[in-house]
């Protein structure tokens, strides 16, 4: 017992003798810094410093931009775009903020975008530059098309094959949805070419992967073909993705009888643990050999899902489904809102950008219901044409919708499972699709 | 020079779309394949219902043991 104490408080001595010696040596340091401080502060008189103060205010700067200041890219700003023009995005920004909390429109995403925006449209703070956190954000993770790949990991862990497995031809709607995308493309480009805006086939391409339906991989496009839009196509592609519940029921039903509406589907086949296990390999060699450019999506998507269903990395599993995607998903979102600053967001194109967004989204649920109805020529299994419209990607909003909508024709029929099917090759489809944009411009 | 860029597009729409519906078809193929051998050659172990209501059983004549053993305690 005395030995204890002894030791104890020889320990006690050394410590406070050490923290004595490291606060002297503060003491000195904080001394050097503060006499080089003095040598280059120039003392100014009260009313001038409070002059100067009030120059530096936001209010001031939103008034009279100053001439001098930068966009995040280092370009001259036109006046609108430093004054009211951020006054306009900030409200923009609260729309958002309204959408995401009040309509429940993908919160998970808008709010940090929205957010982002909102902090990229503060004057003199320059928090979206170069040094900002938002830009330093930008450049760690979007730049280099880092965050939308961990967020396909995520996705991947989160993703059941076993619907597409069981029926694998469904995997044909989602290729048909696909159509949207180069739809969508060739009408950027009519748009162009009618003299309305002016973007070049890489911007084109890149605004009609909007019409894949899937945030990651609008992103992923992006960022690689056209960054200078990033902002308005993730806005575009996020907010699309949640009205998916409003856009698409109106074209399913014009597209399909009533009869067609209630047709039901034959229940779905066990599918073994091994057939999950291989499946992620399979469709991965297939992309080796057929599209490697699609590799990294499809790739990072296969490697979550094979965690997941080779159930012995239970913990990684978790991670990737829960922490990682949670934290990316913040840096994503903040890393896309500094996309929203006004010289940015408040163009003519963004405004094109909305309208091709949307006409993608039909085209692709449009095209989903279409092939369906032309499988259903061929013998075999009845498709419900519903299930159409989940091969545009839209996880598993898409799915869900064209279980409502079968069910307010037959309450009995459910629809969700077999829906499932179509929604996760939608994913793969986009990705291919994907593939190929990039393959074409490298 | 303008006509080009249509023209661009439905050629980019030609590709794409002949690729995704290519690979798709391989994929549901390969599909095909890889269930019909799975289910020949690796079948999942067909689960029986005989240990478990042999387990049952041998739960219950624990059970019996045990509260045989408590009453005899007690007794004693």
């Amino acid at each position: 017992m005395k030995n204890i104490l002894i030791k104890f408080l020889t320990l006690f001595v050394l410590f406070t003798s050490a923290s004595l010696f490291a606060n002297e040596h503060v003491v000195t340091v904080e001394h050097k810094v503060s006499t080089h401080k003095e040598e280059t502060y120039q003392t100014k008189p009260f009313m001038q410093m409070i002059d100067g103060f009030l120059e530096s205010t936001g209010i001031v700067a939103l008034i009279h931009p100053d001439p001098n200041e930068l966009n995040a890219k280092g370009e001259k700003m036109s006046d609108f775009h430093k004054g009211i023009g951020r006054v306009i995005m900030v409200l923009v920004t609260f729309l958002l903020f309204w959408l995401a909390i009040a309509k429940g429109f993908e919160p998970l995403l808008l709010l940090p975008i929205a957010f982002g925006g909102f902090l990229a449209n503060i004057p003199v703070a320059g928090i979206a530059g170069e040094n900002g956190f938002l830009g330093v954000i930008y450049q760690m993770g979007l730049s280099n098309e880092l965050f939308p790949i961990i967020i396909f990991m995520g996705v991947g862990a989160m993703t059941d094959f076993g619907p597409l497995l069981s029926n694998p031809k469904t995997a044909l709607l989602g290729g048909a949805a696909q159509f949207g995308i180069f739809g969508t493309l060739v009408g950027a480009v009519a748009l162009s070419q009618a003299g309305f805006v002016d973007f070049t086939l890489q911007q084109a391409s890149a605004i009609s992967i909007i019409g894949g339906a899937d945030g990651p991989t609008s992103i992923f496009i992006a960022t690689k073909l056209a960054p200078e839009l990033l902002g308005a196509i993730a806005v575009a592609s996020y907010s699309y993705m949640a009205m998916v519940p409003i856009i698409q029921p109106p074209i399913m039903k014009l597209l399909t009888t009533d009869a067609e509406r209630r047709i039901k589907m034959s229940t779905l086949r066990h599918v073994s643990r091994l057939e999950k296990l291989v499946f992620p390999i399979l469709v991965l060699s297939l992309a080796i050999l057929v599209l490697p450019e699609s590799t990294p999506l499809i790739g990072a998507f296969m490697f979550g899902n094979f965690l997941k269903e080779s159930g012995v990395v239970e913990r990684l599993n978790d991670t990737l489904q829960n922490a990682l995607i949670n934290i990316t998903t913040i840096f994503l979102g903040l890393g896309v809102g500094s996309k929203l600053a006004a010289d940015q967001f408040l163009v003519p194109d963004t405004m094109f950008i909305m309208i091709l967004g949307i006409i993608a989204f039909s085209v692709g649920t449009a095209t989903g219901v279409l092939m369906a109805k032309l499988m259903n020529m061929f013998p075999g299994h009845k498709i419900n044409p519903l299930i159409g419209s989940a091969g545009v990607s839209a996880v598993p909003m898409a799915a869900r919708v064209s279980n409502k909508v079968g069910m307010e024709y037959d309450r009995t029929n459910m629809l969700l499972m077999h829906a499932m099917g179509p929604n996760v090759a939608g994913v793969i489809g986009s990705a291919v699709a994907a593939g190929v944009l990039i393959s074409i411009f490298k | 020079m303008e006509t080009n860029l249509i023209l661009e597009g439905f050629k980019f729409m030609g590709l794409g779309m002949t690729t995704v519906f290519v690979f798709l078809l391989i994929m549901i193929l390969c599909m095909n394949v890889m269930s019909y051998v799975i289910h020949r050659f690796f079948p999942e172990p067909q689960v029986n219902e005989d240990p478990k209501l042999k387990t049952q059983q041998n739960n219950k004549k624990i059970v019996a043991a045990i509260s045989a053993a408590i009453s005899y305690h007690r007794q004693g």
